[in-house]
């Protein structure tokens, strides 16, 4: 079982998390024209490719913080983690 | 019945204590320390089963997991159990067990005829044939094929067991209790490391309990006793027996699987019968050791033949003889251990090895012994049908090609060694991409992936002292990573006797013009021509020959079968075995019980219930329950013996007319605190919040970035910079991690702290056109009229020394208003609101009546939220704001999202004004019309109106807006109903919206 | 739900009845039928609007009370001790199972003496576009000089699209499943449970084969952790107790492509000489044939057909989405 370590809290069990998609995906800013096709990727368009993936992570069952990952989709690996404020 | 086979002064068994057990009806008796099989052997049984597809006689093949054959249907305490292996089951007074997969018994079994079959039977033979005709697969081969499958039978009793869960954690895991996991165990304790020591049989020692070792000045199996104590006075050890790891998983998390009690007659009260283990684990040392590896010839699958480490550890460990007239066929030095054992114990065997001319200590033992050896001798064929009688053999040429002149030996077992298969399951499961080893022949543990070692056996190291060495070492280090102690423990001397090396040949050729069957997979009947003729076939990849001969997919899965396949195919191949590959290994590492992964989830707490503060006092009312996720919510109060639509419309007339209470902790609340908190509501929101007063309540909607409507609810400011949220019970959790996403990552600059505070409020809402006296006796210091607590306002009060909060809010469409307090008070709440209630003629209502309410009023909830709907759907564009942006805004200017005709929400009635509308049912133009017919909409929710008396439903339909005064049809074929209906507005009752404003 | 996604399994099914016969060889294409459990009323409603829109689109479907689920499988938890008891389920009388080996080696067979090259290990490397037009594909065997492709990787989707410089509305997700050791016939209906995920039928071993949610995160490692396994026979257990005695033999993982609304996409792509087929979730099998015919037809044709019309790339730009479960783009939820 994956073995996540939350910035805040320390590490802990993939069973106390609440998985969140990809970390790159960045929402447009509010109030500002949007192509329709730049909505579209970001509202539906994934690359979700195999190997390293910065995804997001919620610790639900503890500081019920985001936090962004960087974990491998083959093999599992997790190699950071970080705040919700921080770049990854 | 005496036990002929059981040896008076060898074994590790209790004789103290005589246990009576039946096997097919017949009484048996064994002692303390027995498993079935060995306590079978003792008393000469060697017919345990029939195989899987040809239902050939089975009997004992190994001592342990590796066993192939011997399944049995267990009966315990009044229950039973299917595919319980023989050679597992530890005895117990009075255990029963019976043969599987044959039928009258064992002896004489029906399903043999297909033994004479099998020229017809090769594997894959179902793929090729009973296709014709058409629709005789499903109506009569298949269920033929079904009854003649499966192995023992499930009863559909539930499971009166118990299986718990347990989370440990520790430096080092060590998974078997050879020598390599006690030394390395030891070494790392004695370092000062948390260990954990998993052995999977009830004994601790390994290959130490059956060989002829000295370690220091102890023999091998007191050394393993004295570690053994030692560790488990050892505080930072845990020392576990009937314990098998059998699962590794990501990031060091292994589990185990502990049976407490399967051992024992009864599992003892307040223990489980199994127990669960989820390790996490900074380190893991694999000492699982090593399953000998069949020779394969003709008819191997007669009872009598078996592994030659099986029949020295029922000797040494059980005192039970397998045979008085043993042949052992090996093709290296093993067997003769096997051998010597018999001889030592008065048995005279015969030793055929496959080599020329091999020398070493362990020959010399032999030969002084006087045993008889035949060397460049290889055993043909089996010959007996239920048990052997003799082995039929010939000397075989240097290049294992060509066989000399039949001969014929007596004997009633024939035990093969063909070498050794190190247990890699766990290091491959963990990652580990494992290398051949062409050396030993077989796959060893190469690169890690994750942290762990494997040591002994089961990396491919076959000497004590090269293990012990090895083990120590290990251990040491392993330890002083991680608790950066020094203590040292040297690793001690060995006395073994060498060995030489083994004869890379396990399979006999056919002598010319015979068929006999080599069989490669013992429980699933894969011989050697099964194989090849999935070779021929063009299946040549290693997965597609384990999938179309199902070899290596027993309940066994392969242990003594892989390798032997693996290698039978590379031949054929011309191929080299790594070239060949092999599956992957995936957990379990043997078959797990299914309700020890569960655990105690079961029964009503296979998911949690949530009850709200007043639930008490609901049962006591008669509430008849639903389920609302996981929360319990009433649904109607049950008066004498009225049905749910008599009590709902008596509960939804009542409110109309008089006064109503209905529990709404349930639904979701959030409280918002910060200088922004009005910002996130106009950003997450489709309508205008930043100048919502402070005292007031508004309703919302909110979308997903999709344009789907995700939740609606009502939020009101209680103060400046402090909102109170509501939001739909089932989707409490979803809108707090919704609102926290966009606050944490997307905009973190926004000033606002949000948090759930659905437990933290208990809420009644009083409905109905005398709810203001009601609410004004109940707070008499407030002005509850329309100016001074006018539609969606707020206002704090006490409750008879309770603090209270006060919505104007409404979900039914009438006068209406929502007390919320601190949920320890809920229940003085409810009963004072009854209290009070009796001179308003109050009754409480359920979620029944609620339903009837706000459908008639034409209020969307859940069955029209279904998370594909958008505003305008559901008559909401009147919210959407095309001022400001907001979450999904963008997304609403879909095509689609903006056709002329889309769907939009109706009122449905019928026209006879009687007949009710199932949900479910969908409106048609035509009711005649062929299939498919075309779909112009469903019926989302129904009711029977109680303000008009006569049904009424909502429905989505497309073109809802152009489609009001149209006639059509409800269908719901499934009830065998069509139903003319015309379509009316939502808004059936009260469309202006003046009772809530009154 | 979805007239789409309904004619369009139907179609299947119609080919499915014929399969072993076509592919002269035997898929066991066994018409069991299939029980939806649902527990409680507002769940039987849910089922009822889409049992009728079956039925009015000329598919077999019946629904059930508690009662008559019982006769069909007494060994479901119709005791009191149960969380969410039963209330009655859908049931589409002609649904089946087939042995998905067959499906597969029945197929490579039949194409293979039509003359079709099947290349095994030759794994696509890249793509050759010019002018947006197809003009070959490169792989670890040697390069291919082709006008059209047919893109059919579902699990590996986003992997090839990104040589293309595409990307596409689905995120790469694992399921697991598992059987139990072979027993003696129990269970003949494919039954799954309503409240949860989880599906369960008895082979022709014998062995029950259960499967449920998704493990939750992207994924292409083919193996999962043993706390949804947990869940999945959880939920099993809380329908059919009897299960708990059985032991769990083998597991295994794979990777699903989950698209944004749960439903496939069998489409022209912008790219002249492309053909995308994919997102199939983990309703793929059933698919086989129909998604094969509509597939071919697309590529041969160079325009889609009737039936894979609405399995378009362009409805999530659209909005003419065919959203079966209502939750939109977060792909990880089951």
């Amino acid at each position: 079982m994956l073995h996540i370590k939350c910035p805040h809290c320390g590490m802990r069990s993939q069973n106390e998390f609440s998985y969140g998609g990809d970390a790159t995906v960045k929402r447009p800013e509010l109030n500002k024209e949007v192509s329709d096709q730049d909505w579209d990727n970001f509202v539906y368009n994934r690359k979700s490719l195999r190997g390293k993936h910065k995804e997001l992570w919620q610790h639900i069952s503890g500081c019920r913080q985001w936090i962004k990952v960087e974990r491998d989709t083959a093999t599992h690996e997790i190699f950071k983690t970080v705040k919700a404020s921080e770049d990854i | 019945m005496t036990q002929n086979y059981r040896l008076d002064n060898i074994g590790l068994i209790n004789r103290d204590k005589k246990i009576s057990f039946k096997f097919n009806g017949v009484t048996y008796f064994g002692y303390e320390g027995d498993t079935l099989a060995s306590a079978l052997l003792a008393n000469g049984v060697h017919l345990i089963g029939r195989s899987f597809k040809y239902h050939r006689p089975r009997g004992f093949f190994g001592a342990g997991v590796d066993e192939p054959y011997a399944i049995v249907q267990l009966y315990r305490n009044n229950e039973t159990e299917p595919n319980v292996k023989a050679t597992e089951q530890e005895l117990f007074e009075g255990l029963e067990a019976t043969s599987v997969n044959c039928w009258p018994s064992v002896n004489f079994d029906i399903g043999a005829i297909n033994n004479l079959l099998k020229i017809f039977l090769p594997a894959g033979f179902y793929y090729k044939t009973f296709m014709w005709p058409k629709s005789f697969w499903y109506k009569v081969y298949e269920p033929f094929i079904r009854k003649a499958a499966g192995l023992g039978v499930a009863s559909i009793e539930h499971d009166k067991e118990r299986y718990e869960h347990k989370y440990e954690y520790c430096d080092l895991l060590i998974a078997g209790s050879g020598p390599s996991g006690l030394a390395s165990a030891y070494a790392a304790a004695k370092n000062g490391a948390r260990v954990i020591l998993a052995e999977d049989k009830p004994r601790f020692g390994g290959t130490l309990l059956t060989s002829e070792v000295n370690i220091g000045n102890q023999t091998g199996k007191e050394w393993a006793e004295n570690i053994i104590s030692e560790l488990k006075e050892m505080p930072n050890v845990i020392v576990k027996n009937r314990s098998q790891v059998f699962g590794y998983y990501d990031h060091n998390m292994l589990v185990m699987s502990e049976k407490l009690s399967d051992h024992l007659p009864k599992t003892k009260k307040y223990n489980p019968k199994q127990r669960l283990w989820y390790i996490r684990a900074k380190e893991v040392l694999i000492s699982s050791g090593s399953i000998e590896r069949p020779l394969v010839f003709g008819n191997n699958d007669t009872p009598g033949v078996m592994l030659s480490s099986a029949a020295k550890e029922y000797l040494k460990v059980y005192g039970v003889l397998v045979g008085k007239k043993p042949l052992i066929f090996t093709n290296n030095d093993s067997g003769y251990e096997t051998a010597i054992e018999f001889k030592k114990n008065g048995v005279d065997p015969i030793i055929l090895d496959t080599r020329k001319e091999p020398k070493s200590e362990i020959i010399d033992e032999a030969k002084k012994l006087d045993i008889e050896i035949k060397f460049s001798y290889v055993v043909v064929a089996a010959k007996g049908y239920k048990k052997v009688k003799s082995a039929e053999v010939a000397k075989i040429s240097d290049d294992k090609n060509e066989l000399g002149t039949l001969e014929n030996i007596n004997c009633d077992c024939i035990c093969v060694s063909g070498f050794w298969t190190p247990t890699i399951h766990l290091a491959s499961q963990s990652g580990n991409k494992t290398t051949f080893n062409k050396d030993i022949d077989a796959f060893v543990p190469g690169l890690s992936k994750q942290n762990e070692t494997t040591l002994g056996a089961a990396n491919g190291t076959f000497t004590l002292e090269e293990t012990l060495k090895s083990s120590f070492e290990t251990g040491y280090e392993l330890s002083k990573k991680i608790t950066n102690n020094d203590n040292k423990t040297s690793s001690p001397t060995v006395m073994e006797k060498k060995s030489t090396t083994h004869d890379k040949f396990w399979c006999v050729p056919l002598p010319k013009g015979k068929t006999y069957k080599r069989f490669l997979d013992f429980q699933n009947d894969v011989a050697v021509s099964d194989v090849e003729i999935a070779l021929k076939e063009g299946y040549r990849s290693i997965e597609h020959v384990k999938r179309y001969t199902t070899l290596g997919m027993a309940t066994d899965q392969g242990k003594t079968s892989n390798l032997n396949g693996l290698q039978l195919v590379s031949n054929i191949e011309n191929k080299i075995v790594p070239e060949v590959g092999h599956t992957t290994f995936r957990p379990p590492y043997t078959p797990v019980t299914i309700g020890a992964i569960v655990g105690r989830e079961v029964g009503k707490h296979s998911k949690p219930t949530r009850k709200s503060p007043m639930h008490t006092w609901h049962e006591k009312n008669n509430a008849v329950f639903v389920d609302a996720g996981v929360w319990l919510r009433p649904r109607y109060y049950k008066i004498g013996e009225e049905t749910l639509f008599e009590g709902s419309k008596r509960e939804a007339k009542n409110v109309r007319t008089n006064v109503g209470v209905c529990d709404v902790t349930t639904l979701g609340k959030i409280d918002i605190k910060g200088p922004d908190a009005a910002e996130l509501l106009n950003r997450v929101y489709t309508n205008a919040w930043l100048k919502l007063p402070v005292g007031k309540a508004r309703y919302g909607v909110m979308l997903r970035e999709d344009g789907i409507v995700m939740d609606d609810g009502t939020t009101t400011r209680i103060s400046e910079n402090h909102y109170h949220m509501t939001t739909t019970t089932a989707q409490a959790a979803n809108v707090l991690s919704h609102l926290e996403y966009y606050l944490q990552l997307v905009w973190p600059e926004l000033n606002v702290n949000v948090v759930s505070t659905t437990e933290q409020w208990a809420g009644a809402a009083i409905a109905g056109p005398k709810s203001r006296d009601l609410l004004q006796k109940l707070f008499p210091n407030i002005d509850a009229s329309n100016e001074g607590l006018p539609f969606m306002g707020y206002l704090e009060a006490d409750l008879f020394g309770v603090h209270a909060r006060i919505f104007r809010i409404s979900f039914s469409g009438e006068l209406a208003y929502e007390v919320n307090v601190e949920s320890d008070n809920g229940n003085f709440m409810w009963e004072k609101i009854m209290e009070v209630g009796q001179e308003f003629k109050i009754q409480p209502y359920g979620t029944e009546a609620l339903s009837t309410l706000r459908i008639e009023m034409g209020h969307i909830a859940g069955s029209e939220l279904d998370g594909r709907t958008i505003p305008y759907d559901n008559s909401l564009e009147g919210l959407v704001s095309k001022k400001k942006d907001f979450i999904g805004k963008r997304s609403l200017e879909r095509e689609a999202f903006i056709a002329e005709d889309r769907q939009k929400v109706v009122g449905v009635v019928p026209i006879d004004k009687k007949t009710s509308i199932p949900e479910g049912s969908h409106l048609v133009k035509d009711a005649m019309a062929p299939t498919p017919n075309p779909k112009l909409g469903y019926i989302s929710a129904s009711c029977w109106s109680v303000e008009y008396d006569n049904p009424f439903s909502l429905a989505i339909l497309k073109d809802g807006k152009n489609m009001i005064g149209q006639k059509l049809f409800a269908m719901s074929p499934l009830k065998n109903k069509t139903i003319p209906v015309e379509i009316v507005s939502s808004h059936y009752v009260d469309p202006k919206g003046e009772r809530v404003r009154s | 739900m979805h007239d789409d996604n309904a004619l369009f399994s139907e179609f299947g099914m119609d080919l499915w009845r014929k399969m072993s016969q076509d592919l002269n060889y035997n898929v066991m294409f066994s018409p069991r039928g299939i029980i939806n459990l649902a527990h409680s009323d507002a769940q039987m409603n849910v089922f009822a609007r889409r049992g009728n829109s079956m039925r009015l689109n000329g598919i077999d479907a019946v629904l059930l009370n508690r009662e008559e689920v019982k006769e069909i499988i007494p060994m479901a938890d119709f005791s009191d001790n149960v969380r969410f008891p039963i209330f009655g389920g859908l049931m589409q009388p002609s649904a089946g199972t087939a042995r998905h080996d067959a499906v597969a080696w029945g197929y490579a067979r039949q194409a293979d003496s039509m003359g079709v090259d099947i290349i095994q290990n030759c794994e696509v490397t890249g793509f050759d576009v010019v002018g947006g037009k197809i003009q070959g594909v490169r792989t670890s065997r040697g390069d291919i000089k082709v006008k059209k492709i047919g893109l059919c990787v579902a699990g590996s989707t986003n992997v090839l699209a990104e040589k293309l410089n595409m990307t596409v509305p689905i995120e790469t997700h694992l399921l697991q499943a598992c059987v139990s050791e072979p027993v003696k016939p129990v269970l003949d209906k494919v039954v799954t449970f309503g409240a949860g995920h989880f599906y369960i039928s008895q082979s022709d071993k014998g062995e029950m084969v259960m499967g449920g949610d998704l493990d939750g995160y992207n994924s292409y490692a083919q193996r999962g952790n043993l706390p949804t396994l947990q869940h999945v026979l959880t939920e099993g257990i809380a329908m059919m107790p009897f299960l708990s005695k059985l032991k769990m033999l083998r597991t295994w993982g794979g990777i699903m492509d989950m698209s944004m609304d749960g439903s496939p996409i069998i489409d022209k792509t912008h790219i002249e000489g492309l053909y995308l087929n994919c997102g199939w979730c983990y309703g793929g099998f059933k698919a086989t044939p129909a998604s094969g015919w509509t597939f071919a037809h697309t590529i041969a044709q160079d325009r889609v057909h009737k039936l894979n019309a609405g399995y378009s790339l362009n409805r999530f730009h659209t909005g003419h989405l065919l959203d079966e479960k209502g939750l939109g783009t977060k792909t990880w939820i089951s």
